[in-house]
């Protein structure tokens, strides 16, 4: 089925504030719920959250105070689809239960982009970045069990598997390494526009979460983590974010952060399998189109252009979360080893790279190792959760006293 | 480094929710053999913090006693299904609904103890104090099997369980004596 979000009708801006009663959503049961439920609740969370700032930002660089109301009505409207979105989290989840769900949204998501993305370079940066975000998991179910006496698999469900990525004490990189070179917006493909702003969003909100969430723990250990992960994040919004161009002016961002919208609803909405959920994806499809609508005006308006020079003439295939054991798999067997130079990838240990471990690490085991040999010591081995078979790489596989 | 009496605490609520997955996800024999042991865990849990952590945190700051007042009332909503789930079946059809209702009870309490409780007996207490309820929590947790005993039936298997207040009174008797009441 095509859908091109620019001939459809959404709900008229006027009809769309919510009352309290309607922003009271039910919460999904952590026990019981499709893992990829909560994924598609975390993913349009980021999604949200920087549709809001993003339109912040573009308020605070507009003089013209016509356009700052403009964009002020319709942030009001996504700060209430934030809220109606994240609100489906339920109370009853602890926050390392939410994180290690964070983590995967970040495996299966990203896996699944760098698989749809036409460009190569691009797809490098989603190949790249992927194998970070699976060693959090590990680190963080790591935690999980020591804390909560409980199982990762318990989350994820064996739809994403558990065990080592690149080490993330490989992950701290010099920070002038983190800056890829950007997609020329005349060139790319419009689906490659949406793949970097879907992805630089959810790393984004996942830095967020970490440095406001880390230091409610009381444990050290979990604390540390938080800290080290977090800062990861950093390098991550750093290494994505960078690959946006940035010539696009803010009409054609603010176009492109609707369209997205458009495309992530429409395609959690063809997916879902909670009809309550799904409900709210398919309303807030009705609102996007709508958002959309008003950014196309304004760019005409503003930038003299059609949107339709910028966008594909139809939704691109819908954006599905599934496991990618394999693809994850292949991964490892290939990629586990790499770091960056400049913008660019290398296997060897660059001078760059290794004064910034040095200085970091100080000499000492950073917490993402600490937290392995403290599980070790307490359950005498460590949390992996592998159905697919044992580790593709050699080196990473478990080691028996 | 002694054990801290928050932290064990945590780990058995991941225990009993690792016990109500094993009740959803089987059935007939096994079934009331995990139930069994889930009610086993529940009793003896909910006594330790009823002994060693209720009386401590109650004087945790003023307005204490409100935030435990909520904690009792929730442990008696899970005490009133838990005793409706005791007299069925465990194969009744309305066994796993009424065990839901009760896990959803469970978790909120459990949650609702880690957020209100927990922070203030480790900022009121020392760590010889934690270590102390630590150790009876431990005694009291040496009464509840979380793993099943294969090879005993079942009929041996309620007799050393016994009865649910059998079991409080046994896990009393257990925490008083390390608390040294």
């Amino acid at each position: 089925m095509t859908f091109n979000p620019l001939e459809q009708r959404g709900i008229p801006l006027d009809r769309q504030l919510r009352t309290w009663r309607e922003l009271d959503v039910e919460p999904i049961d952590p026990d019981h719920c499709d893992p990829y439920t909560r994924c598609r609740i975390i993913t349009m969370n980021g999604i949200e959250t920087e549709a809001v700032m993003f339109s912040h930002q573009f308020a605070r660089h507009c003089p013209d105070p016509e356009v700052k109301r403009q964009l002020a009505q319709v942030r009001y409207i996504e700060q209430q689809q934030q809220k109606a979105v994240n609100w489906l989290l339920p109370g009853l989840a602890s926050v390392l239960e939410t994180t290690i769900a964070y983590e995967q949204v970040a495996v299966d998501l990203t896996a699944w982009i760098a698989r749809s993305e036409p460009d190569p370079y691009l797809k490098q940066a989603y190949e790249f970045g992927v194998l970070e975000d699976f060693d959090h998991l590990y680190r963080y179910a790591n935690l999980y069990e020591m804390i909560e006496h409980r199982k990762a698999d318990t989350i994820v469900e064996g739809l994403t598997e558990v065990m080592p990525g690149r080490p993330t004490k490989f992950h701290h990189r010099h920070p002038e390494d983190n800056v890829r070179d950007p997609y020329d917006r005349a060139a790319a493909s419009p689906l490659s526009k949406l793949h970097a702003l879907t992805v630089m969003s959810a790393e984004q909100q996942t830095m967020n979460f970490y440095m406001n969430v880390g230091p409610q723990y009381m444990e050290p250990i979990a604390r540390q983590l938080y800290q080290e992960i977090a800062l990861v994040e950093e390098e991550h919004v750093t290494h994505y974010e960078s690959l946006v161009d940035p010539g696009e002016t803010w009409w054609e961002q603010l176009v492109n952060h609707e369209y997205n919208e458009c495309y992530l609803y429409h395609s959690f909405m063809e997916q879902e399998p909670d009809p309550r959920v799904k409900a709210i994806w398919e309303l807030h499809l009705n609102m996007e189109l709508e958002h959309l609508r008003i950014a196309c005006e304004l760019m005409r308006r503003h930038d003299g252009r059609e949107p339709q020079e910028i966008l594909a003439p139809e939704l691109p295939p819908v954006l599905t979360f599934e496991p990618n054991h394999g693809v994850i798999r292949d991964l490892l067997d290939t990629q586990i080893d790499l770091t960056t130079l400049g913008a660019g990838y290398v296997r060897d240990a660059h001078e760059r790279f290794q004064r910034l471990q040095e200085q970091i690490h100080g000499g000492e085991e950073p917490p993402s190792e600490r937290v392995m040999a403290q599980h070790r010591e307490q359950f005498g081995g460590e949390y992996r959760w592998q159905p697919s078979g044992e580790h593709p790489d050699a080196a990473s596989r478990e080691r028996k006293e | 480094m002694a054990e801290d009496v928050v932290a064990l605490l945590m780990r058995q609520h991941g225990d009993i929710r690792n016990l109500f997955d094993e009740v959803e996800k089987t059935s007939g024999e096994a079934r009331t053999e995990a139930f069994r042991r889930l009610v086993h865990l529940l009793a003896v849990h909910e006594t330790a913090e009823e002994e060693v952590l209720h009386p401590m945190a109650r004087t945790a700051h003023p307005g204490a006693e409100k935030v435990i007042e909520q904690r009792l009332a929730e442990e008696k909503g899970a005490k009133e299904i838990l005793s409706r789930l005791e007299d069925m079946d465990t194969d009744d059809p309305k066994f796993l609904p009424e065990l839901l209702r009760l896990r959803t009870e469970v978790m909120h309490h459990a949650r609702a103890e880690e957020r209100y409780e927990f922070p203030h007996v480790r900022r009121t207490s020392g760590a010889a104090q934690l270590a102390t309820m630590a150790k009876a929590l431990r005694a009291a947790e040496a009464t509840a099997p979380t793993h099943p005993h294969p090879g005993v039936e079942t009929g041996t298997r309620n007799a050393l369980l016994g009865p649910v207040a059998a079991i409080v009174d046994r896990t009393r008797d257990a925490v008083r004596k390390v608390m040294g009441r």
